[in-house]
């Protein structure tokens, strides 16, 4: 039997006496809160180095231990021997729960009508109980920025943890307003507009997100000075990113249109910005480095922008940029396909950003730019016990997830991908019936 | 072609195609000039009285004492050309001079044979878009709507008046093969001369079938790989049917009646390789893809609007294929852009834009250099700029004998009418163009064109305007003149009008009050020099009036001149575009 | 660079051979490799030596022939070059979507070969790609299995001339969306799909049998048997049914891949691949005992509705039902890195490393009708190889050097920037593209669906 199919069936077996309560044939597998006992694990902390055959006690959903023979009676032991702990990985820009059938606009709840809807709040379409989350939380992918898409502020993203039953109970604590800056770029392919129009649309853009934050700054101001305002729910959500309270998240990719956000951040004094997408980051790393703006980059597998670049442009652009002093978090801009995170990490790694620093751009990294910090990105005491336990490397392809723990939750290590497995990998009946 | 006469006329009394176009189409290009030199005769025989003034008095002329290349690299210095009835009849150092003949002073003039077109549009209007059936089943569309109409023929969509003739005329060219517009397969080509309005004008109904990479939106062939599979299927058909025919002549009895196809029967002079295909293929892989089908299929090929052929050459002369090359060059904005602070990396980017472009212009001399016969093509081409092109073309390595034999010799040849025309030679067609300068040279100026015999008087000194440059006076401008009666103020605007920049000025009339506007007359700009004359009335002598200058961005600043009055200080600011 | 080198070798062969067209041949002796022979198992520390394109020798301590190159390998893994069963990279055209069966028509005609992302794949350790026509139609048009020998201006020279015939079918939402509910034409449910497909062949055997009885009586006397019309699609439905042509058939649901295994049943054809395929997993015994096998994705789905209930465990369960399995990519970014791809189905099922091998190479090959010319390390195969610095199925595995008939397109110690063979004369500004759209299935069918202009994915 192969390993996966054995790792379940262990699963499976741990989970008998759950399985005894159903009154109709099936197993149902539930998140499991408590205690566990993480024994004999190499921990991969990412802010305090590795440590080798250590245990971790998790209670009341956080780290609460770390240290050598622990012991707690009432709870659970995980044997850990010869695995490793890593923080759950961060993915810093997805759809995650936005979208559930790529192309049925039905299930797309990812872009709202309107160019100015910073109010809209990508927290409430957020689908717990989509098929794609366990999917991807196998993976030891525990948390997501789930961003909206669509005009010039299309929304308000919100980083989610990929447990629990309602939206609230999935947040993580973050949320941010994605802006996307007028760009001379194409949108793709089938973009033919001529280059005057590029300039030009993107001229007329800029000029109306000038506006758009002039009047949130005055909102701002009257708000301050308690003014009495009409009801402009709009300009309510651009004055708390206007005042600091929520993130600027600025999408930008070409080169020239990164120099030209970063000096609009600057003459506007955003106080909370963060770049997104910074495709051509590599070409503006000493720019970016001395603006001191961190980046979520992202997804690296992706085809260079440009027809002259080189074949290898998307996979080494997060390196060059940390080697120039930048603060990168990775994010795959994907839905159904979050779990390839660790992946983009990989190849970001080979090709150039180093195992550690790839690691840490998809754990604390992203966790300092969004300021949970003190709960998530690394395995200390005290913060949240969001975590996964892989046989190995976890962004090598072939190293197996074992366990995950999402806010001291254990969960299940299952989903319909791997269901559908158990099903089919021997059908009955086979070609004869 | 089916020959046999009994079947001609079963198909006549089967009255499956109407007698004209049938009786037309049997025509070959012999046969055809000889009625056409009947009508020729007949019209001077039977003259008349015109009481629109607009006949020549005379079809006889002699232009002396001019340098003439009779073809590429034969000159007669100080020669005498005769023209009589539309033929060159003499061509000499010491002629006598007819006394029926108009005589044109050729002292220090140049005179080619009549350029040649080898393939172009002017004349010819499209045909009414095809109705798409109701019901209409998009992946087998009727052939007419699907864009294959080889049967139609040009001449019935052409006009000597039409669009483009006496512009391209202007430029010297006397003969033009034209094409039908249309889709893959629009119809058949045909010979023009670009005569008088009031001649038939027609060599050849039927010089080649053209076809062309350009497909309908939404019904079968919709892109190229339908194009491509849709032209073997006809083909074969039409190999297939003209097999039936003539079994249903020899045979007859007991055998299917042929089904009229004319799409079909378009294709059989081209399977007995009586004319070309005439393939419009502008880059490689177009080029490719038109060998492509001629290697599987075995038709002659005639390879048009080639923009980007000289990494082909070997394969083209393999092929056997004639080539006639676009005289649209690139337009060279983007080669010429200059970036102050640009990275390495987007000079790099540049520079193979600017490698590019040269190539682009190189590739006459390519085709030259590699021993291929080529000849030039005005579709797409802009007439005003032929004479800059065809020098860009001479500066980056065509020699001046491949550049006139591609418009004159070699188009004759490709087309198949170098018996009678292509060079200047007594009896071929009096076909010439006369020019101030020699070709290639800037400098030069088309004065005068005979095509068919007739004569069209072009004004040598025309106003040269640098075209790129020209966008950039577009607009209003206010101007101010110092002048012994004070200060004179007005506009002056510029627009592009279909290629040529033209403009206006509004100046206070000499006679009166208030002001009046006036055209602007031999418009010279070179993106920096700027002169135009106008003229105004003042107490009924007309004067005209000269302005010279610089321009500087928005600024102009030179003077104005009247001819034994005086000059003026003239300076003028471009009033600012109000721009989104 | 790259091209130059080709250009080289060029006017080499021409000197050598005198004016016949043939393709670069190499030679070169790649020592002390760890070597993924995928067929005869892992070699430690062994040389492959490559003559006029192939591989001659396969063993220890090999020394090199007078004027051919030697490269170092200590440390490295050779594997064969990729082969990618479904692309649509390095074509003009994708879809000729008018029509709901377009089997006239042939991706030779419209190859590409300037396209950069050909560099891209050989970047990637990819040599040969089937380039297939889209999915739009239920029987699309002919492909072409091309070997990447990127530089030459001549798409024959990209053609892989020895490699079988083989046509593209489609089948499920995208012809009928197209045809059905774009232009209410049949096919509009999958039960229509079936009956075109039948349709076309049904008519294909009765052409077949007018020309038969033309052919038979045309050079009799008194023939009064006049030719048929001659149609190009019919003549290539007929030349499927006589086994001339392998389909390579778009396909997710098991229902329908059920469905076209029984029509080629009834009508005896057996050269039939199933491609995307992503409910193949439901009807694995079939394809392992009806078809040449499934070509499938390492872990799309969810992008459209017929994927929903898919699975990345696919290639897995397919393998270990004994169906002919491999990993292709669809994609101009997959494409770059399908020993990754491949590398999923251990993560995803844990085949081993052989297996997981296999799903890009000598799969591939067997599908396209080439696995006695390519798809291992053998002697006397045609020596298509890549050097990696790492074992290929590692994430961290980077490829360093890749050659197609022993000419070698890629070395990343030798890579320029700027890959492009043709420049646009007039382009004022490369263009950026913020989505870098990949080469795919549904391309150029916007025109009859409003909704396709919005697809991510479209496969």
């Amino acid at each position: 039997m192969r390993k996966i199919n054995l790792i379940i069936y262990i699963v499976l077996l741990l989970l008998v006496p759950i399985l005894s309560y159903g009154q109709i044939e099936g197993e149902v597998l539930k998140p499991e809160g408590g205690k566990f006992l993480l024994t004999g694990a190499t921990v991969v902390t990412v802010t305090n180095g590795v440590l080798e055959a250590t245990d971790v006690l998790i209670s009341e959903g956080k780290i609460q231990q770390i240290g050598k023979n622990l012991s707690a009676s009432e709870a659970t032991v995980v044997d850990c021997n010869g695995h490793f702990i890593y923080p759950g990985m961060i993915d810093s820009g997805t759809r995650m729960g936005l979208v559930e059938v790529g192309s049925l606009a039905e299930t797309q709840d990812y872009a709202e009508i309107g160019n100015v809807t910073p109010n809209m709040q990508a927290l409430t379409a957020i689908n717990p109980n989509s098929v794609v989350i366990p999917v991807t939380r196998v993976s030891g992918v525990t948390t997501t920025l789930s961003v909206p898409a669509g005009g010039l502020f299309p929304g308000t993203s919100a980083l989610i943890n990929l447990n629990g039953y309602t939206p609230d109970q999935m947040f993580a604590g973050f949320k941010g307003v994605p802006m996307n800056f007028p760009t001379l770029a194409r949108r793709g392919r089938w973009d033919r507009r001529s280059d005057e129009d590029i300039e030009k649309d993107a001229k007329k853009a800029m000029k109306n997100i000038d506006e758009l934050w002039e009047k949130a700054s005055t909102y701002m101001k009257l708000e301050d000075a308690e003014a009495e305002l009409t009801y402009y729910p709009e300009m309510e959500q651009l004055a708390k990113v206007v005042r600091g309270e929520l993130a600027l998240m600025v999408e930008v990719n070409k080169a020239e249109d990164i120099k030209n956000a970063i000096k609009w951040i600057k003459e506007k004094e955003v106080q909370k910005a963060i770049l997104t997408g910074v495709s051509e980051g590599y070409r503006v790393a000493k720019e970016i480095a001395e603006s001191g703006l961190p980046v979520i980059t992202g997804p690296v597998l992706a085809i260079p922008s440009r027809d002259s670049d080189r074949y290898d442009a998307a996979y080494s652009n997060a390196g060059k940029m940390q080697k120039a002093g930048v603060k990168v978090a990775l994010r795959t801009n994907e839905a159904e396909n979050v779990r390839n995170l660790p992946f983009n990490a990989g190849f970001a790694a080979a090709y150039g950003l180093g195992k550690e620093e790839a690691l840490k751009a998809v754990t604390i990294v992203p966790a300092e730019i969004f300021g949970v910090d003190d709960k998530l990105g690394s395995i200390e005491e005290g913060k949240n016990a969001t975590l996964f336990i892989a046989d190995g490397d976890p962004f090598e392809t072939k190293t197996q997830i074992k366990h995950v723990f999402i806010d001291g939750y254990k969960i299940p290590m299952t989903s319909r991908h791997i269901r559908l497995y158990q099903e089919f990998l021997e059908r009955n009946p086979g070609l004869e019936k | 072609m089916p020959k046999n006469k009994s079947f001609v006329s079963l198909w006549l009394d089967l009255n499956i195609l109407s007698t004209h176009n049938f009786m037309i189409k049997r025509q070959n290009t012999l046969k055809l000039l000889m009625v056409w030199f009947c009508l020729l005769l007949g019209q001077t025989v039977y003259s008349q009285s015109d009481y629109t003034g607009n006949k020549r008095v005379t079809g006889t002329y002699a232009i002396t004492n001019a340098t003439i290349i009779t073809s590429p690299g034969k000159t007669i210095s100080n020669g005498t050309i005769i023209i009589k009835d539309g033929l060159f009849a003499k061509i000499s150092t010491s002629a006598q001079l007819p006394v029926d003949a108009q005589i044109i002073p050729g002292d220090s003039l140049i005179i080619y044979p009549g350029f040649i077109d080898a393939l172009g549009e002017q004349g010819v209007a499209s045909p009414e878009e095809a109705k798409r059936p109701k019901d209409m089943d998009p992946s087998n569309p009727p052939n007419h709507v699907a864009g294959i109409t080889p049967e139609l023929e040009v001449l019935d969509y052409w006009n000597i008046e039409g669009n483009g003739v006496e512009a391209w005329r202007k430029n010297g060219f006397t003969i033009s093969q034209v094409a039908p517009k249309g889709l893959m397969l629009p119809g058949k080509t045909a010979l023009v001369v670009l005569g008088d309005e009031k001649s038939s004008n027609y060599l050849s109904t039927a010089s080649g079938l053209y076809a062309q990479f350009k497909t309908p939106r939404g019904l079968y062939p919709g892109t190229t790989l339908g194009l491509m599979a849709k032209w073997r299927e006809l083909y074969k058909n039409a190999v297939l049917k003209q097999e039936h025919e003539k079994m249903f002549v020899a045979q007859g009895n007991g055998l299917a009646r042929p089904q009229n196809d004319p799409s079909l029967a378009a294709f059989y002079p081209v399977i007995d390789q009586e004319i070309p295909v005439i393939f419009q293929a502008k880059d490689e892989l177009e080029i490719r893809r038109a060998l492509k089908l001629q290697n599987e299929l075995g038709f002659r090929l005639v390879l048009t609007g080639v923009e980007d052929g000289s990494s082909l050459v070997e394969d083209i002369k393999a092929a056997g294929a004639s080539v006639i090359l676009s005289l649209d060059l690139p337009d060279p904005k983007a080669s010429k852009v200059e970036f102050d602070e640009a990275t390495e990396e987007a000079k790099k980017a540049q520079q193979r834009v600017v490698e590019a472009y040269n190539n682009a212009l190189m590739q006459a001399a390519h085709f030259e250099k590699a021993g291929i016969p080529f000849a030039f093509s005005t579709q797409d081409a802009k007439s005003g700029e032929f004479m800059k092109h065809l020098s860009l073309m001479m500066e980056n390595g065509l020699s001046e004998e491949a550049a006139l034999a591609a418009l004159t010799i070699n188009a004759a040849e490709i087309l198949g009418i170098a018996q009678y025309t292509g060079s200047i030679a007594e009896g071929n067609l009096a076909n010439l163009v006369i020019t101030t300068d020699k070709l290639g040279d800037e400098k030069a100026k088309v004065k005068y064109v005979f095509a068919d015999g007739y004569l069209f008087e072009y004004e040598g000194e025309k106003p040269k305007v640098d075209m790129s440059k020209a966008k950039e006076l577009v607009g209003t401008w206010n101007y101010e003149s110092e002048t012994p009666g004070g200060t004179s103020k007005g506009t002056v605007k510029y627009e592009i009008n279909a290629g040529e920049l033209q403009g206006e000025i509004v100046v206070d009339d000499p006679d009166g009050s208030g002001q009046i506007t006036r055209k602007l007359k031999d418009i010279n700009y070179d993106g920096k020099e700027l002169s135009f004359n106008f003229s105004v009335m003042a107490q009924g002598n007309k004067l005209i009036v000269y302005a010279k200058g610089t321009v500087m961005d928005d600024k102009f600043e030179g003077t104005l001149s009247i001819k034994d009055m005086g000059k003026y200080s003239l300076t003028a600011t471009k009033v600012p575009e109000f721009k989104l | 660079m790259k091209k130059f080198n080709y250009i080289l070798l060029c006017v080499l062969l021409l000197v050598a051979n005198g004016l016949t067209a043939q393709t670069p041949k190499g030679s070169v002796l790649i020592k002390n490799a760890t070597v993924l022979t995928v067929t005869q198992g892992t070699l430690e520390e062994t040389d492959v030596l490559v003559q006029d394109g192939l591989i001659k020798k396969i063993g220890k301590d090999l020394s090199a022939p007078k004027n051919v190159e030697s490269i170092d390998a200590t440390g490295k893994f050779l594997m064969p070059g990729i082969i990618d069963a479904h692309s649509h990279l390095a074509l003009d055209v994708v879809n000729e979507a008018t029509a709901p069966i377009t089997a006239q028509v042939s991706m030779a005609d419209v190859i590409n070969p300037f396209d950069v992302g050909i560099y891209r794949a050989l970047a990637g350790g990819t040599t040969i790609a089937h380039g297939l026509h889209g999915s739009a139609n239920a029987i699309g048009g002919q492909s072409i299995t091309m070997k990447y020998r990127y530089g030459t201006h001549d798409p024959e020279d990209i053609i892989m001339k020895e490699a079988p015939r083989t046509i593209k079918f489609a089948l499920g939402e995208n012809p009928t969306r197209v045809h059905g509910r774009g232009k209410n034409l049949q096919p509009r449910t999958r039960m229509g799909v079936e009956a075109v497909i039948r349709n076309g062949f049904a008519e294909a055997i009765q052409y077949k049998k007018q020309w038969e009885t033309y052919n038979a009586s045309k050079d009799k006397k008194n023939n009064t048997i006049t030719p048929p019309e001659y149609n190009l699609k019919l003549e290539t439905l007929a030349d499927i049914l006589d086994g001339e042509i392998i389909i390579h058939c778009h396909s997710y649901r098991a229902d329908e891949i059920y469905m076209l295994i029984n029509v080629c049943r009834d009508f005896g054809v057996d050269k039939l691949v199933f491609t995307h395929v992503n409910e193949g997993f439901k009807v694995a015994p079939e394809l392992a005992k009806y078809t040449m096998g499934a070509s499938v994705f390492s872990d799309w789905w969810a992008y459209k509705f017929e994927v929903y209930y898919s699975t990345a465990y696919n290639a897995a369960i397919l393998m270990e039902n004994d169906v002919i399995t491999s990993i292709n990519s669809d994609s101009g970014e997959l494409i770059r890195h399908l020993y990754h791809e491949a590398a999923k189905t251990q993560r995803y099922g844990g085949l081993t490393d052989e297996q997981a091998l296999s799903l890009i190479t000598i799969n591939p090959a067997k599908q396209l009708g080439i696995d006695d010319l390519v798809g291992s390390i053998e002697e006397g195969k045609q020596a298509d190889l890549v050097i990696f610095d790492n074992h290929p199925l590692s994430v961290y595995a980077i490829p360093q050097m890749t050659f197609v008939d022993g000419v070698k397109y890629f070395d990343i110690n030798d890579d320029e920037d700027d890959q492009r063979l043709k420049v646009s004369p007039t382009q004022m500004v490369e263009p950026v593209y913020l989505q870098a759209e990949d080469e795919r299935c549904m391309h150029g069918v916007e025109l009859f669906t409003e909704e396709a202009a919005n697809f991510t994915h479209t496969h």
